[in-house]
């Protein structure tokens, strides 16, 4: 490196132009790169023998599908790198008024699917928005909180934050997504936390999370006022209580308990993994791949990829300490916590310790709109990475 | 504070959260894929296999011309899931209709959402059940069973017992030969999908089917003893009446009647008392016919010849009783086959008492009463003697009272004799050289021949003659012991002889129970006999051994 004589001050320009000037290749985090590609690369794989037998005749079916996703979507991770995230700051109030638009349109155009509208549907394509919105949501959010910076402080701040974040939520629940509504909720909690938001503020947000939850799980039911279906109050308590119906309302979480179980230390293998192959384990190339994987692959393979998952989220949650600016700072928690609340709530959903909750696993999970998202989030921490080192 | 200084220590916050949630995965991996992993690849095998049993058909039951008398026929079940039921109303209707069963009992199990089988109609008209199923009605099901059916319907059934709805034989030749019959259920063990249809089969036993059985049983014979046997009882008002068809020189039996019959199809609807075998399982007093083990004694131990006479008044007594002969006559000169032929209870006694107890026992026991004949059927009775010897025991055993047979039991005696000497076992299925051993002398047995042959030439058995042939045989006329050790005026009239007498062929037995009309055997079953033999001599072509213009004498 060129090394120019002048004064501090010229001496750090020079340098930040020097560093301008580097390819952007060598300002990224190559680990989290890796990280990444492996990611998409064991989710192809694992992919590959999860669906084997679930298209008769055309074993590499979704494989190829999901191929195709992934380069797609790793086109749009380099189109994320290349934007500089100050952009999407002082856009922020366009890109919520476009997550909420998003939103209305899958309520008002959405395809349905056994009885919810949560996706677009576009004939070669079906697309989720509520997958791409949590990246928006992310973007907007911190947006909003890096313009109140100096403000953090005032309970107005935090409830003007959160009567924006509800409106995104509120449509994604009522699709109904319930999942993907606390993947947007934990997001915003990110967000807020790295933000600085006070404690206290902190404390009674989460009081409120406690008693909002009870009355709709609990009181509002035994009043006589359903907020949730049925099969959602089911599914968000009876993780607890696996034994009580298993050939109704417990029947997914046993048989998932049942196929990671099956699966030991190495795995039953593609041919031998019946509970995917007979179909016993419902959803098992979307919510529940990550059992799946683990009846195939066992706990070692099932282990490798947590491995990567913990590689990825140790990286981002760094890059949020390197980040150039406040907004950048938050808009990675805000995608590092909601990336690892989903890996957490799906795969502790399949082993019974989380909620039984409609959230994909990333990079895993079949589906095209899950794939890009999350590409493009992981583009985005990229982004902020690579400007994050031009500072120094 | 700095920002940056904030959101470093908050970081380390979240890498705590992290730390904790990777953490729980990680040791909940370790207890499901490490610690429970063997019971829950347990649980994930046995959820998707399952063995099925492959029942093995059941033999068919021939009888010795090779006519079948029990088959397994194709039958379809039809079950019902009520939980995949949509309209209870219209599928009780429709199967209703269609098998017979009434649809409002039918409506109450298909509506019971509770429940995931019940039989519609266990083993059904397999057309009937094809109708059905071609009508598509969601929640009904079908496979295929066999069902027991006897194609003779009631010929022979108290002899062939059944098979219950498992194909399990339950009573008489169906259950005394079940083992053979039964055969060796395979299995199969099929995949399935959670939705229970089988995807692929990965182990299967063939089952080993049943064996056929060729019985003895002469199905002609044997539905002739019966029609004779109802006639006999219609025209005797009598309550019932058994008769056993034997060949002595083989011990096999031809016909085994029971009557009144009962189709053997419908056994579940049939008094289990009627089912009874009794030929085989229930006892009588024998009476008359009993006379012969005690001739056969006295001649065999040599205290008399066929010719030596006795002078025998018309009552005997023995201890504190009287015991006369059942027709009224002065005091007489009878030969020994004069007794026999004239049925004398004076003279049978008489014999008795120069044969004493023991004498008398171990004859009564080498004629096989008091033990099994061990025929193949099951639930054989012993026949029962005297529990103890009293003064006047020997003036009733000798006579066939205060003892009882089994009607096999005496149709083998009569068979040793007819077998010259040789008791055989009787047997409904032949295999190999059946147990047999010496009763008697050839010559005994001879001289018993020639004494029989009186009965019916000119004692009290003329109407057991058949023209042509030579006929030896005994009457029995026994009055039943009543319910306190006294006598009643009920009686079992029988009938025991065999054709012909110079080269035997065949030995029938008739008892009649509680005939009305007459009490006499030379009356009521005598004729049965004849009608039963004369038959069954013409069946089997057997040569006459009588010039045919003798008359039967002694009408």
């Amino acid at each position: 490196m060129v090394e120019y004589v002048g004064t501090r001050h010229s001496r750090a320009r020079s340098r930040r132009a020097a560093r301008a000037a580097e390819p952007l290749a060598r300002r990224l985090d190559w680990t989290l790169v890796a990280a990444v590609a492996g990611a998409v690369a064991y989710g192809l794989w694992a992919i590959a023998g999860i669906t084997r037998h679930d298209v008769p005749g055309n074993p590499n079916y979704y494989l190829v599908r999901q191929g195709v996703y992934a380069a797609v979507g790793g086109l749009g991770l380099v189109g994320a790198l290349l934007v500089d995230p100050s952009f999407y700051r002082r856009y922020w109030r366009a890109l919520f008024g476009g997550t909420v638009g998003l939103m209305a349109l899958v309520i008002l155009a959405g395809a349905a699917t056994r009885g919810s509208k949560r996706w677009i549907d576009l004939g070669f394509f079906r697309f989720q928005p509520s997958e791409f919105g949590k990246l928006l949501f992310v973007l907007a959010l911190a947006g909003f909180l890096a313009d109140r910076a100096r403000r953090i402080g005032e309970p107005r701040t935090t409830l003007v934050a959160v009567g924006l974040a509800l409106v995104p939520i509120f449509l994604v629940f009522v699709q109904p997504d319930l999942g993907t509504a606390l993947v947007y909720g934990a997001a915003l909690a990110a967000i807020l936390f790295v933000a600085g938001t006070p404690w206290t503020h902190i404390a009674a947000l989460g009081a409120g999370v406690v008693v909002f939850a009870t009355a709709v799980l609990w009181l509002l039911p035994a009043a006589g006022v359903p907020v949730l279906k049925p099969y959602q109050v089911h599914r968000l308590t009876q993780f607890m209580n696996p034994t009580s119906d298993p050939r109704g309302a417990t029947y997914n979480i046993t048989q998932s308990i049942t196929t990671v179980g099956a699966g030991g230390v190495h795995g039953r293998g593609v041919a031998g993994s019946t509970q995917t192959n007979l179909d016993y384990l419902p959803e098992h190339a979307t919510d529940f791949a990550f059992a799946s994987l683990a009846e195939q692959r066992g706990f070692l393979g099932a282990a490798f990829l947590l491995c990567l998952y913990l590689l990825l989220v140790w990286r981002g949650l760094r890059i949020v300490t390197l980040a150039r600016d406040h907004f950048s700072a938050l808009v990675a928690g805000g995608i590092v916590v909601a990336f690892l609340f989903q890996v957490f709530v799906n795969v502790g959903m399949t082993m019974g310790i989380a909620p039984i909750t409609g959230i994909p696993l990333p990079f895993v999970s079949v589906g095209g709109s899950s794939m890009i998202a999350n590409l493009v989030a992981m583009g985005v921490l990229l982004a902020i990475y690579a400007r994050g080192r031009e500072r120094r | 504070m700095r920002p940056g200084a904030l959101v470093n220590r908050r970081i380390r916050l979240l890498l705590a959260a992290l730390a904790l949630a990777f953490g729980g995965i990680f040791l909940r991996a370790v207890w499901i894929q490490g610690v429970r992993a063997a019971a829950l690849s347990r649980l994930a095998s046995s959820q998707h296999r399952e063995t099925v049993a492959l029942p093995a058909s059941r033999g068919t039951i021939y009888d010795r011309s090779g006519s079948p008398l029990a088959i397994g026929e194709q039958a379809t079940t039809v079950y019902a899931d009520p939980k995949q039921v949509v309209d209870a109303r219209a599928a009780a209707l429709a199967a209703g209709r269609t098998l017979g069963i009434d649809p409002a009992t039918l409506e109450p199990k298909l509506a019971d959402k509770r429940l995931g089988f019940v039989y519609v109609r266990r083993k059904a008209n397999p057309v009937a059940a094809a109708a059905l199923e071609k009508k598509g009605v969601p929640g009904l099901g079908f496979y295929p069973e066999e069902r027991r059916t006897y194609p003779q319907g009631r010929i022979a059934a108290q002899v062939l017992g059944f098979a219950g709805v498992d194909n399990r034989g339950l009573a008489g030749t169906e259950l005394q030969l079940d083992r053979a019959l039964t055969g060796k259920a395979g299995s199969e063990t099929i995949v399935k999908d959670p939705l229970g249809r089988a995807i692929d089969v990965v182990k299967e036993t063939a089952p080993r089917e049943g064996r056929a059985v060729r019985l003895t049983l002469d199905h002609t014979i044997q539905s002739n003893a019966e029609q004779v046997l109802r006639q006999t009882v219609a025209s005797s008002g009598a309550k019932d009446a058994t008769a056993i068809v034997l060949d002595p020189h083989s011990g096999a039996i031809l016909a085994m009647a029971v009557e009144p019959g009962y189709d053997a199809n419908r056994f579940a609807s049939v008094p289990v008392a009627l089912q009874a075998n009794r030929a085989v399982v229930d006892t009588y007093e024998p009476g008359s016919t009993f006379k012969l083990v005690t001739v056969a004694g006295a001649l065999s131990e040599g205290i008399v010849h066929p010719g030596t006479t006795f002078t025998l008044p018309y009552s005997i007594h023995v201890a504190d009783r009287v015991i006369h002969d059942a027709e009224q006559r002065g005091t007489e000169q009878m030969s020994v086959a004069q007794i026999l032929s004239r049925s004398s209870n004076v003279g049978a006694i008489t014999l008795a008492e120069m044969l004493r107890k023991d004498r008398l026992l171990r004859w009564i026991g080498r004629f096989g009463f008091g033990r099994r004949t061990g025929v193949d059927f099951p639930g054989e009775s012993a026949g029962i003697l005297p529990s103890y010897w009293s003064g006047s025991t020997i003036g009733n055993v000798p006579i066939g009272q205060g003892i009882a047979v089994t009607p096999i039991q005496m149709a083998s005696a009569y068979a040793a004799i007819a077998n010259r000497g040789v008791w055989v076992r009787p047997h409904l299925v032949a295999r190999g050289r059946a147990v047999r051993r010496r009763v008697v002398s050839r010559t005994v047995a001879a001289q018993l021949s020639t004494m029989l042959r009186g009965v019916v030439t000119s004692g009290t058995g003329t109407s057991a003659a058949i023209p042509g042939y030579r006929v030896a045989g005994k009457t029995g006329t026994a009055q039943k012991p009543d319910a306190h050790g006294g006598y009643s005026n009920r009686y079992v009239a029988s009938f025991v002889g065999f054709v012909p007498a110079s080269r035997p062929r065949l030995v029938v037995l008739v008892t009649v129970d509680e005939p009305k009309t007459a009490i006499w055997g030379g009356a009521i079953a005598a004729p049965a006999f004849q009608q039963i033999a004369s038959f069954d001599l013409q069946y089997l072509e057997v040569p006459p051994d009588a010039p045919q213009s003798t008359p039967p004498a002694g009408y």
